[in-house]
């Protein structure tokens, strides 16, 4: 079995805002226990405004006011030992980033200096980790790790602007590959590219995780991505994970309705009928339902329902679901 | 240089002579014409506007000569009336005017000014010129370099104390009326406070312009209060709006990414975001800058220091043609050019921008 390389446990990161003198609180990260392994893929789906991002946010330890970690605990396992993140200084926190965790935004960000060619954006965040190496060193060794992802080199010369999104993305994803980091953290890296130029990025993404055996977080509500390349997914609810397994479990054997709503509204070969979308629109993070958060939108919804959380319990090795009509001591006594 | 920076494409470090004849054909030549156009509508408006305003030079002259209380018989003042209209230009009708004025013009002759007949609009002007430009240029320069950079660096620093503080400072200064403040400086300095400053002039009265210390030093003490008049509400405009459109480019994507993937501080300061925010800034400086001959018409009433402002103002009094065209045809140069220059330097600023 693979080791462990980032652990969260009961990680609470709310947005506390300001407004107009009184204090409203997002909680946009809820509880969250993850136990990401070393050399897989983990995807995280859900619809958008489930905290999915600032699930990320927090796994950079790129934690900022307005966002606070409220509770919990990030740990990297770094050469084997598990390191609390709130512990780090802001100093150690960005030689880690990239180094060692790398983030690849989402395809339809202008992750990029728009005035400054590609090689020198490659050289201030070389040279931002590595010291003691020459300028031509550096766009040297930008020129080599761009052609080894299969990208031609001579792009280093070209602006931001002279580059279609797919490439752009690419180059950003070469970009976060960089220093051969143990994890790489990837937001919405095919939303707003076409299907076909998704296939590269999706590609280019899988060839750097077998070359450097490392761990990726995908987070995407693309079931359809996450079904192709993930080896376990997450399913995020309202800042919780509500089900998580093995992608064959998940796509096979959906527990939790949330997810066997996601799962029904991805097309398939052959069925001609019409897609179901999940009914209603996901709860605002301020004014949380009561009870479980997906309660106003189940259509199994019972009373226990409403008045307490389900926790997130093992089914069998390696399938967790919180719902109160599934599993064990719970799903019996309702 | 100039042509060098719009022809500059990145990616190719030869520039081919494709690009750059269509570069000429459809840009540089078009934008070429349409300068020498807009200076031409704008000299055109400037001649015909001040003969349509009521007052009539040669009448005002009669005017005063009357008020003086000299008497004339009805036939002298005919030739006075007659002779003043010559050595005014203002002979024939507005067109003839006109052509007249072109050819004048074209030998660099402003002619003679009205109101203080008979010096020329040349040496009035470039009596004035050097005051003005010693001031304005120096105020721009300062306001620019120095509301850019605190800007930018607050901007980046937003939710620190001192940031709000020089926030709240500005937002106090900015608002205030220029004549209000300008005369508080004078009276505070100059005055009931301290007699640090003098209240009026540009140079001490009598002080003969020598390239010696002691007339540098002079000029200085006057020029003081009116350039910190100017600089300090002039910086808190480009402090707040350099400290805006920072905070913008901070929320930008690729900020936050740079952020993300470890990038030092220092780089992201200067590299990322005021190097992405000073674009807008630009333009302003250059508009700026085009604007300077006209001078700055309140700064010298209040602190009675000579320059451009003052000309203008008393040449649009007293109806003299000439001397208003001597001055707005500065300014209107000197903001399209300012505007050309711009153009086509902009493309060394922001590689985005190309003209072909």
């Amino acid at each position: 079995m693979n080791e462990t390389i980032l652990r969260t446990e009961g990680l609470k990161t709310f947005y506390i805002l300001d407004v107009f003198g009184a204090q409203k609180v997002v909680k946009a990260v809820n509880d969250v226990n993850l136990n990401i392994r070393t050399n897989e893929v983990y995807g995280i789906a859900g619809e958008s405004g489930c905290g999915k991002t600032t699930l990320l946010k927090a796994l950079a330890a790129a934690i900022e006011p307005p966002l606070r970690l409220v509770d919990g605990y990030i740990f990297y396992y770094i050469d084997g030992k598990a390191v609390d993140v709130a512990t780090l200084s802001p100093e150690a926190k960005r030689r880690l980033r990239l180094d060692y965790i790398a983030y690849v935004p989402q395809g339809s960000m202008s992750a990029l200096n728009p005035v400054i060619k590609l090689k020198e954006t490659y050289q201030d965040f070389i040279s931002s980790h590595v010291s003691g190496k020459s300028k031509e060193e550096t766009i040297q060794l930008a020129e080599r790790h761009i052609a080894e992802l299969g990208l031609p080199p001579k792009i280093l010369d070209s602006y931001p602007h002279q580059l279609s999104g797919g490439m752009r993305q690419r180059v950003t994803i070469a970009l976060a590959a960089l220093l051969k980091p143990s994890i790489i953290i990837a937001d919405e890296p095919t939303t707003a590219l076409d299907v076909v130029v998704q296939r590269g990025v999706v590609q280019l993404l899988m060839d750097i995780q077998k070359k450097l055996k490392n761990t990726i977080i995908l987070v995407t509500h693309d079931m359809g991505v996450q079904a192709n390349i993930a080896d376990r997914v997450g399913i995020m609810y309202a800042g919780k994970i509500v089900e998580e397994s093995t992608t064959e479990k998940i796509y096979g054997d959906p527990q939790h309705p949330y997810t066997q709503f996601l799962i029904n509204s991805l097309p398939q070969f052959g069925d001609k009928s019409t897609r179901q979308s999940v009914p209603g629109s996901p709860p605002s993070l301020i004014d949380l339902p009561s009870g479980c958060a997906f309660h106003p939108r189940c259509p199994h919804a019972m009373k226990i329902c409403m008045e307490q959380t389900p926790d997130l319990i093992t089914l069998d090795t390696d399938h967790k679901v919180a719902c109160w009509l599934v599993g064990g001591e719970h799903g019996k006594t309702a | 240089m100039i042509l060098g920076g719009c022809l500059a494409r990145p990616g190719f470090s030869q520039i081919s002579e494709v690009v750059a004849v269509t570069f000429f054909k459809r840009y540089l030549i078009p934008r070429l014409i349409s300068y020498v156009l807009v200076i031409w509508l704008g000299i055109t408006v400037v001649f015909f506007i001040p003969r349509l305003t009521p007052t009539d030079p040669v009448m005002r002259m009669i005017g005063e000569m009357r008020g003086r209380g000299s008497t004339m018989e009805p036939g002298t003042m005919d030739d006075i009336i007659a002779d003043l209209t010559e050595m005014y230009g203002l002979e024939g009708s507005w067109l003839d005017q006109y052509w007249a004025f072109w050819g004048r013009l074209f030998r660099g002759d402003f002619g003679v000014s009205f109101f203080q007949f008979p010096t020329r609009v040349n040496q009035l002007i470039f009596t004035a010129m050097p005051w003005t430009l010693g001031l304005l240029l120096t105020t721009t320069v300062i306001t620019t370099i120095f509301g850019n950079l605190i800007g930018g660096v607050a901007g980046y620093y937003a939710r620190k104390g001192w940031s709000r503080t020089l926030d709240a400072v500005a937002m106090v200064v900015r608002p205030l009326p220029y004549y209000i403040f300008a005369f508080a400086l004078l009276v505070i300095f100059a005055g009931l406070v301290v007699r640090w400053f003098p209240t009026a002039g540009g140079a001490s009265l009598g002080a003969l312009p020598t390239f010696t210390w002691s007339y540098i030093k002079d000029v200085l003490w006057h020029s003081t209060l009116p350039a910190l008049s100017l600089s300090i509400l002039g910086g808190a405009v480009t402090f707040q709006t350099m400290k805006l459109i920072v905070q913008n480019v901070n929320a930008e994507s690729f900020v936050q990414y740079a952020k993300l993937g470890g990038v030092t501080e220092s780089r992201i300061v200067g590299k990322y975001v005021i190097r992405n925010a000073l674009l807008p800034q630009i333009t302003g400086l250059a508009l700026g800058l085009g604007q300077i001959f006209s001078g700055a018409l309140i700064t010298e009433i209040v602190f009675s220091y000579p320059g451009m402002g003052m000309l203008l103002y008393n040449a649009v009094i007293r109806g003299d043609y000439n001397l208003i065209m001597g001055i707005t045809l500065f300014s209107i140069v000197g903001i399209t050019t300012a505007i050309l220059v711009v153009d086509l330097t902009y493309p060394l600023f922001d590689p985005r921008v190309r003209y072909y």
